[in-house]
């Protein structure tokens, strides 16, 4: 038996939408998020963030601050760097430069929100009238405020990365200078992606418990990564790790941002084993603006050639990521522009491609992952030039799509940078957003609308996703990573089913999608099966990211409960007078293959192996509960595509999105309507990040989009209504042909709304390539193609 | 005159969810804080606390405010209702959901939840307001509410859908009514 053995599971329960059962706690203000805990005794931490993005302290008095009422403690950098010397990111990979983030800064300051100090008071009111009174005297260093200003490396942004360069990697350099000479079309361009926040509703939070008396430390995250977490802070605090209990809440979004560990998580636990009391740090919107990991900001300096027909002959990226001032735990800088590159040429055939990329540190808050990691910057870049492509030649977008991604008879594929394709409705996915646009009519539409004076475009981008992220997907990532999880099923007495399991929710409905497929292990209802997560106590995983949840619940929850079946199967098999392996179990029956009349209720032979001694074989184990790993033999890959309509008022340069579609084949699916709901809440994100969200920094390093009022989150007029397809191709990797999703859609909806604004535009001469297109960029565009004419 | 505590809290009485509640409350908390912190009210979510994301929004004598935006004092005097007392709204025994709670789950209009009481308060002020909502008037009302996770459609089905059903109501009491009251006439004659 492997770690990636997959069992079988039959779907019955599996492919319905089942109301979320998470739902009603939610509903009624009872379900409780970190915000919600409140401990005797329990104090508020408040973080001083360092004004200035460059240079040092020179001297800091907290003694006004530790003396004010209700304050416990204040600590600067010298205090915590005694008892944790900072939280170390890197990747055992040649040419990477590791960083160490100090839990709070006490020796050179990197960005504006770097922690400095820390005041610990009886409310968080307090805890900030502290901060305060904190006196500090810094000396400014230069500024490296962008990637052009980091490749001169005329000045460091942090002292311990020589060059600016965490890492450098010419990946593949295949010789596409013929290809791009023979090309009856080129097309190239500078593609320049925001840095933006995933913005969960809910900021970070984290409360720590020292209780001296056993040596435990019990804590709450809003994190998407208890287990991973609980083992770093084990070996960054030196703290004994079975003593050590990572308790995840509720949480409100994650996105990717709750993805890491946080110095304010190390920085709590610090306190409250300091202080013997409980610390709570809950973060409020702007210090996430300030200091939650960013994302998304690449420069993509891309070239595509294509043969007369349309064909791509070869293409070209050299992907530039402003990682901020240090890598995060535990994805690093890999995770934009570097991981972007291996996926850049992903469904089509690109017979020859030349990527390399620059991972550079400037003086910012540091970059890490957020829905569709770096897969985002390539992939608008791409689409984008398909479709100056398809003009250029004189072909329709669809067209121009369907001449170039992998069919059927191309699998298995391996693309260019080694990625074997063995699947995937790519061909399908063109058509069925065609059909679903109906192309024609649009044409129309807009010829009609530009006599009106009204810009109309239309933008497509096609997608695969690797999925269910485990060991192999990591390590084709560029990423050593190794990882399991696992899962404990147990069938209880009465026939129940308690399943436990490291995954976490921050609004997925794991508890409702993995009741589904445990329900389906044993063939009875969904009502009978309770899912038990969100305590670090009793099983270990990775984590709830990229795409993963379903793959490792499935394949977790199936290898466990199968070692439980064999035992039903041994004893129902005495009973029903039949072999073990003519036993199945369905309907709430445990009975023999294909005679459900020959079986007796699955209630009925749990409660024989619990108390009928009588019915077990010779040496039977009646332990009904099992502990399972799981972790995908191979990459899974899920596909799908997006498509776009706007218009654009050349007057004001405002974007209205006025439909959006997407098609997604994640293979079976486990509950469409949850499926629907993550490809939508994707999209809105997606049309955020081009239209609106924008972190900004000045030239002095300051961040000036530190409220909501700056930075703009889509709301409901932003947003149109969203259809969707459905495409299932089950992938032989994952129990029930599961595949994951809930990243795609910010993976490839930015590309499709880009690519509608420059359709929209195309006309006028216009080419879009710094994102958001905010009304001034557009303006501005379009000011200056009028002056050119 | 309201009193104040030696440490300067002032006494607040409000109608907290159909129930007189006395408080003590600091000059500058907000609403949302005293909300939680002194009345343990946790279904108010602090979202940005610079009254933009909408999601501490509650009902203030029957409309929706953002108790992000309103200090804990001026809560004296005045009914509040929280996500908390939603249940036992219209004679609700309080462990039934809310036609409007029922129709975000049925719509799968919640995924964190985080945003939910907010938009809950400000879907009911709405249908409060305007029984006959259009999809288009539904997102602009909504478009003070921030959701991360939905992209919105769903809550805009879930809204029109209860608005929709309280028309069928409406009308299904007004066909009643006529024939009611006549054979409450006939008993009396």
């Amino acid at each position: 038996m492997g770690k990636g053995d997959v069992a079988y599971i039959r779907p019955k329960s599996i492919g319905v939408s089942v109301p979320r059962r998470e739902d009603p706690g939610l509903l009624t203000g009872r379900a409780r998020y970190v915000a919600d805990i409140v401990l005797p005794d329990m104090l508020h931490a408040a973080v001083l963030r360092s004004p200035i993005a460059h240079g040092r302290i020179t001297s800091i008095d907290v003694s006004a601050a530790a003396a004010m009422p209700g304050v416990v403690l204040v600590w600067t950098g010298r205090d915590v760097r005694e008892r944790c010397s900072g939280l170390p990111a890197t990747m055992d990979i040649p040419g990477f430069v590791g960083t160490v983030q100090p839990v709070l800064a006490d020796d050179e300051i990197c960005f504006a929100g770097e922690g400095i100090a820390v005041a610990v008071a009886t409310t968080r009111a307090l805890a900030e009238d502290a901060l305060e009174a904190i006196v500090v005297i810094f000396e400014d260093y230069p500024i490296v405020g962008d990637v052009a200003a980091a490749k001169t490396a005329e000045n460091l942004a942090n002292a311990k990365v020589p060059r600016n360069l965490l890492y450098y990697s010419d990946r593949l350099s295949d010789d596409v200078e013929t290809a791009f000479a023979q090309a009856a079309a080129k097309v190239e361009g500078c593609f320049r992606t925001p840095r933006v926040n995933a913005s969960p509703m809910e900021p970070r939070g984290f409360v720590a418990r020292y209780e001296w008396t056993s040596k435990t430390l019990t804590c709450w995250s809003a994190t998407q990564m208890p287990n991973l977490i609980k083992t770093l802070l084990a070996i960054f605090l030196n703290f004994p790790e079975q003593n050590l209990e990572v308790i995840t809440p509720f949480v409100g979004g994650g996105f990717g941002q709750k993805a890491h560990l946080h110095t304010e998580e190390a920085l709590a636990c610090l306190l409250s084993i300091e202080l013997g009391r409980p610390v709570s740090w809950i973060e409020d919107r702007q210090e996430n603006l300030l200091r939650a990991p960013q994302a998304k900001q690449q420069v993509n300096e891309m070239a595509m050639a294509f043969d007369s027909e349309g064909r791509i002959l070869a293409m070209r990226d050299s992907v530039t990521t402003d990682a901020g001032a240090y890598n995060t735990i535990p994805w690093t800088a890999l995770i934009e522009g570097h991981s972007g590159i291996l996926v850049a040429t992903d469904p089509y055939r690109v017979p020859a491609a030349a990527l390399e990329s620059f991972s550079l540190v400037t003086n910012k808050c540091p970059i890490g992952a957020y829905r569709g990691v770096g897969f985002t910057g390539p992939v608008l870049a791409r689409e984008i030039l398909l479709d100056r492509g398809a003009r250029a030649l004189g072909i329709s977008p669809f067209e121009i799509r369907r001449r170039n991604v992998l069919r059927k008879e191309d699998f298995p594929y391996v693309s260019r940078v080694g990625h074997t394709i063995r699947e995937g409705t790519f061909l399908e996915t063109v058509d069925k957003l065609e059909a679903m646009i109906d192309y024609p009519a649009f044409l129309e539409r807009q010829a009609a609308a530009r006599k009106e004076g009204r810009y109309l475009g239309l933008g497509l981008s096609i997608f695969s996703e690797p999925t269910g992220i485990g060991t192999r997907t990591m390590h084709f990532l560029d990423s050593p990573i190794t990882s399991h999880d696992t899962a404990t099923v147990r069938v209880e007495p009465t026939g129940k089913v308690t399943v436990t399991t490291g995954t976490v929710t921050a609004g997925q409905g794991h508890h409702t999608t993995l009741a589904q497929i445990a329900a389906d292990a044993f063939g009875i209802p969904v009502e009978d099966v309770t899912i038990n997560m969100g305590s670090t106590k009793h099983s270990v995983g990775f984590g709830t990211v990229a795409s993963r949840s379903a793959v490792i619940g499935a394949g977790t929850i199936g290898r466990a409960s199968e070692m439980v079946r064999v035992k039903i199967r041994a004893v129902a098999a005495r009973l029903l007078q039949a072999e073990p392996d003519e036993i199945e179990m369905s309907e709430g029956m445990v009975h023999v293959r294909g005679d459900p009349g020959r079986g007796m209720p699955f209630a009925q032979v749990v409660g024989a192996i619990y108390f009928a001694d009588a019915t077990h074989p010779e040496d039977f184990d009646p332990a009904l509960e099992a502990t399972a790993a799981y972790d995908p033999a191979d990459i899974i890959l899920a596909n799908g595509g997006h498509a776009a309509i706007v218009e654009v008022d050349i007057e004001t340069g405002l974007v209205r999105v006025e439909r959006m579609y997407a098609v997604e084949d994640c293979g079976k699916m486990i509950n469409p309507v949850v499926v629907e709901g993550q490809i939508r809440g994707g999209v809105a994100q997606g049309i955020g990040m081009i239209l609106l969200e924008e972190l900004i920094y000045d030239a002095n390093g300051q961040l000036v989009t530190a409220t909501l009022q700056d930075y703009l989150l889509p709301t409901a007029d932003d947003v149109p209504d969203i259809e969707i397809a459905h495409l299932e191709t089950p992938s032989d990797l994952v129990p029930a042909g599961i595949k994951g999703m809930g990243e795609s859609a910010m993976i490839s909806s930015p590309a499709a709304v880009a690519g509608a604004v420059n359709d929209a535009l195309a006309c006028l001469g216009i080419t879009i390539e710094q994102f958001p297109a905010s009304p001034q960029r557009i303006f501005d565009a379009v000011s200056a193609a009028g002056k050119s004419r | 005159m309201r009193r104040a505590d030696t440490d300067g809290a002032l006494e607040t009485v409000a109608t907290v969810n159909g129930q007189e509640r006395r408080f003590s409350v600091m000059p500058r908390a907000s609403l949302a804080d005293a909300l939680r912190e002194q009345l343990g009210l946790t279904g108010v979510k602090v979202g940005c606390e610079h009254g933009i994301c909408g999601a501490c929004t509650i009902m203030v004598d029957g409309v929706p405010a953002r108790s992000c935006l309103m200090l804990g004092v001026q809560a004296h005097g005045r009914t509040i209702r929280t996500v908390e007392g939603m249940t036992g709204d219209a004679g609700g025994d309080g462990r039934t959901l809310h036609a409007l709670q029922d129709a975000f789950h049925r719509h799968h209009a919640l995924q964190c939840g985080f945003c939910t009481p907010g938009m809950l308060a400000t879907a009911q002020g709405l249908l409060d307001d305007n029984p006959n909502p259009t999809r288009e008037e539904v997102r602009e009302t909504l478009s003070g509410n921030i959701c991360r996770c939905t992209g919105y459609q769903t809550i805009v089905d879930a809204v029109m859908d209860v608005a929709a059903a309280r028309r069928v109501a409406a009308a299904a009491a007004d066909a009643a009514t006529p024939s009611a009251s006549r054979e409450a006439s006939t008993a009396n004659g």
